[in-house]
């Protein structure tokens, strides 16, 4: 009895985190993620209350973070991928909708002073340009012309002219009317121009203006109106545009569009025609880092595990102090070592060969560059795991292997390395699709260049394909195109699935034949 | 309202002011300038962003055009305003054009020079170029480079393409740009890249300059003259604190007079400020003034763009920069300028290592600026 009230209590405790969550997300227009978190919600409730679901418990908080922030970003950026949000088109329909319709034309000016009564309720002193004096009441937005023998009204102030009390209402001075201007820039009050229908607003500190509402939304016919002329607007591709193609003033939206995304990235010559050499790279970058990687990181590990080495332990710390350091930080240390001016590393290669290289301005010597960087930022996770895994290597088979007058490269050959790669294989494989989107370092390091002489693309020698599609996603002709930004993404996630599943199903085959 | 972190505690007191004398709170937080753009694109739109945000005229092009910033009315108060900032944070996106910012700040580089080494100013790139040349074949001087252009920064290098009579784009009849028109490669643009093309095979410009690098290249006495904008003089690394003897003078004349780029910084409001009324009057009733813009200037010394604090200002080497902005191009804030940033400084990288030709590689690049805005329309 006594553990499900502790599970109904902790329960309670998540479905109020998750109702707190949902709500905001909800309120922040992100209803899918609402809706996703509730039905994770559900299925935590359901799991924890039936007995028979009983596995599902333990590994469903692993869930709830999956499905937040693996599964969630992931539909986010599919449906992103579908609509054209990016530069121009930000805002959503409505938001666009509610700014042209809060615009006005055929303004008539007015000065106005406020008055508010105990209560907070406010009137709002109107004078035209011909001296004409209204009173609009700002609760029921009525407007009377002003009788100045009114009895409502209290002594005259002689600095403006105005009465300082009208029934209950105190006159604002022109600074106490600060707090109150958000309240009363909301107010309207019903007007006429020639006969039709035009509200009152305040637009500034001093002035009001009559006008009519500039542009009004069908949404039955999904027809944007512009009241002065006529003119009708019908929303196509995030705009809303005359059947003729005129825009109606104001930002465009964003909206689904459908597969253009994708047709663009497998059409526009810009993204294809550095694709092919730009994809080898990636592809080398990838494959040999974890080359090198694992081997520095192995023949580290042979030479730490050695039971003739001294002074294991500082060894063993000093190799792995590189990845204590966060990358970013050694990635930038590199840059400065590698100046050619005033590069240390630099500087002894200039003592012996007598000419400092230029890294960063020759295609090669970056790419070497780039793989010595990332060969350093990532042999301590090789060694580590080499060292883990050679330790659980028996000893027994070794033995066997010197009785039978095996050398020692006979016994790494076929006994140390074929079972550590039966071991190491997945992690090979993980640390392969890690560096084929290593956006970090690139960036960093030679932010894709130096430029290719020739090409009229923006498609650097050292680019991989992550950072090649940002620099065409936001260094694009009109900024920021998270659309495309999003396609782009989708179409390399579906490589680097292709290449991570024929891998496994290669380091399967290695196993069984091991 | 956002503020970064150099005009953070001046809002925050003008804030506290404001609230004693019309009992209504002004909460200022504090937010990288850097960020500020991209977080109000963000935010702005969910209700949670600000009512105010300090920025720079450039971001109109994508702020204005997304429908994020408010046009504001500033007739009351824009005869203290310097009128080429005012037409900075004019922008038109779609509906005619409208004033969207409160400038308070507006810089543009002007020519750092060494006044032991360089007595008189250089007028012309070829007076330049004359006194680099032989300040560097002067070997008792032992100078590293006499003068210093930091690398792959078109920034940098546009008052050297305007010298020469290139652009970047062509105006149209009412003043705005033509983003159909870009001027790289027009005859000025390819002399441009001939000019620096010969100064990289003179000895007299390098590839690896940073502009660290360049700033201490100048406090160490290692170089003579270099061009950057006001932020370079204040701060603990910077050319006051270098103990040089310099001063600051106009960009030198080529075959036209050199144009810097000027960069404007201003107040604007949300488009979703829930207190759009109270922010705009704030702007006009309390910052707009001769106080405020003061301590503004006092606070970072950037050539102020009210006209009162401006004509006050008795620091020669910031009116030097003054008179460089005076004659100086906003920065293109149309969107289309983002296509035109990564090519240019691609092109300039091939001309300073020497990888291709500079009319070739200037070619390429106005081709690819080219495609890249066709593209996007």
């Amino acid at each position: 009895m006594s553990s499900l009230l502790g599970r109904i209590l902790g329960l309670a405790f998540i479905d109020a985190i998750a109702l707190t969550f949902g709500y905001g997300l909800a309120g922040g227009g992100l209803a899918l993620g609402a809706v996703v978190l509730g039905v994770v919600t559900v299925v935590i409730n359901v799991a924890f209350l039936t007995d028979r679901l009983m596995p599902i418990r333990w590994i469903s908080p692993g869930l709830l973070l999956l499905t937040m922030m693996v599964v969630y970003p992931l539909l986010y950026t599919v449906y992103i991928a579908f609509t054209n949000y990016g530069q121009g088109h930000v805002l959503a329909k409505e938001q666009v909708i509610a700014r042209l319709e809060s615009q006005t034309y055929s303004d008539a000016a007015f000065s106005w002073r406020a008055y508010r009564s105990e209560s907070g309720q406010f009137l709002l002193w109107l004078t035209d340009p011909d001296g004409g004096e209204f009173l609009g009441d700002a609760q029921t937005g009525t407007i009377n012309p002003v009788d100045r023998a009114d009895p409502r009204f209290g002594a005259i102030d002689p600095a403006d002219n105005l009465p300082t009390t009208v029934d209950d209402f105190q006159k604002l001075a022109r600074l106490g009317v600060f707090p109150y201007l958000t309240a009363l820039e909301r107010v309207r009050l019903q007007g006429e121009i020639d006969g039709t229908p035009a509200e009152i607003r305040i637009e500034s500190i001093d002035d009001a203006v009559l006008g009519q509402q500039k542009f009004t939304y069908d949404a039955a016919r999904d027809v944007l109106v512009d009241n002065e002329t006529g003119t009708e607007y019908i929303s196509r591709e995030g705009f809303f545009v005359t059947p003729e193609g005129t825009r109606a003033p104001g930002p465009g939206f964003s909206t689904f569009i459908g597969p253009d995304n994708f047709v663009r990235v497998l059409t526009d010559s810009r993204i294809q025609g550095p694709f092919f050499g730009v994809f080898i790279w990636t592809f080398a970058f990838a494959a040999l880092t974890v080359v090198f990687a694992f081997a520095v990181g192995l023949g580290l590990a042979l030479v730490l595990n050695d039971k003739q080495l001294p002074a294991k332990g500082i060894f063993r710390t000093l190799a792995i102090i590189p990845y204590t350091i966060p990358g970013f930080i050694s990635a930038l240390v590199w840059v400065g070592l590698l100046n050619p001016l005033y590069g240390p590393v630099n500087g002894i290669i200039e003592d012996v060969i007598g000419t400092s290289p230029r890294w960063f301005q020759d295609g090669t010597l970056a790419k070497v560059a780039l793989l010595t960087i990332n060969t350093w930022l990532g042999y301590p996770y090789m060694l580590l795991v080499s060292l883990g895994a050679l330790q659980s290597i028996p000893s027994e088979i070794y033995e066997a292997a010197h009785i039978d007058g095996a050398s020692p490269f006979q016994r790494f050959r076929t006994i140390t390395f074929p079972l550590l790669l039966v071991a190491l294989a997945p992690l090979l494989i993980g640390a392969f699709a890690f560096n084929f989107n290593n956006f970090t370092l690139i960036e960093l390091v030679t932010e894709g260049g130096p430029p290719t002489p020739g090409s009229q693309t923006p498609a650097g020698q050292t680019d991989i394909l992550i950072s090649y599609s940002y620099r065409l996603a936001f260094a694009g002709g009109r900024g920021q195109d998270y659309a495309l930004a999003a396609a782009i993404s989708i179409v390399i996630f579906l490589i680097v699935a292709a290449i991570t599943l024929f891998n496994f199903r290669l380091s399967k085959r290695v196993e069984a034949l091991v | 309202m956002w503020v970064d972190e150099t005009r953070a505690p001046i809002m925050t007191q003008l804030g506290a002011e404001f609230e004693t004398a019309t009992g209504q709170p002004v909460a200022v937080y504090q937010v990288g300038f850097g960020d500020i753009r991209d977080r109000l694109q963000l935010y702005g739109p969910t209700g949670e962003g600000p009512d105010i945000i300090i920025g720079a005229h450039d971001w109109l092009g994508q702020l204005a055009t997304n429908g994020l910033v408010e046009p504001l009315d500033l007739s009351g108060v824009s005869a203290n305003v310097d009128p080429v900032a005012l037409g900075a944070f004019t922008y038109d996106a779609g509906g005619g054009a409208e004033v969207y910012g409160l400038p308070y700040a507006a810089e543009a580089i002007a020519l750092y020079y060494n006044t032991e080494l360089v007595p008189t100013p250089p007028a012309t790139w070829d007076e330049l170029i004359q006194i680099a040349t032989d300040l560097q074949a002067d070997e008792s001087l032992g100078l590293e480079q006499a003068f210093v252009l930091q690398e792959k920064d078109p920034y940098h290098s546009y008052p050297i393409l305007t010298a020469n009579g290139g652009y970047i784009f062509g105006e149209n009849a009412d003043g705005t740009y033509n983003p159909e028109d870009v001027g790289l490669d027009s005859p000025g643009g390819l002399a441009y890249g001939q000019m620096l093309d010969q100064m990289v095979k003179n000895g007299l410009l390098r590839a690896g300059v940073t502009y660290d690098t360049m700033i201490s290249l100048f406090n160490a006495g290692d170089s003579a003259m270099f061009m950057t904008g006001p932020w370079a003089l204040a701060g603990d690394t910077g050319i006051r604190a270098g103990g040089q003897p310099f001063a600051v003078a106009p960009i030198p004349a080529g075959t036209q007079d050199a144009r810097p780029f000027v960069g404007v910084q201003g107040f604007m409001v949300s488009a979703f400020a829930p207190n759009k009324l109270l922010a705009e009057t704030f702007l006009n009733e309390y910052v707009a003034t001769d106080e405020t813009m003061q301590a503004l200037f006092d606070a970072d010394p950037r050539p102020s763009t009210w006209t009162p604090v401006a004509d006050q200002i008795d620091d020669e080497d910031v009116q030097a920069f003054i008179a460089s902005a005076a004659n100086a191009d906003p920065l293109p804030a149309i969107p289309e300028m983002s296509a035109v940033w990564t090519d240019w400084t691609d092109a300039l990288d091939l001309i300073f290592t020497q990888a291709q030709e500079p009319d070739a590689a200037l070619e390429d690049a106005s081709e690819s600026i080219r495609a890249l805005i066709a593209d996007s329309q």
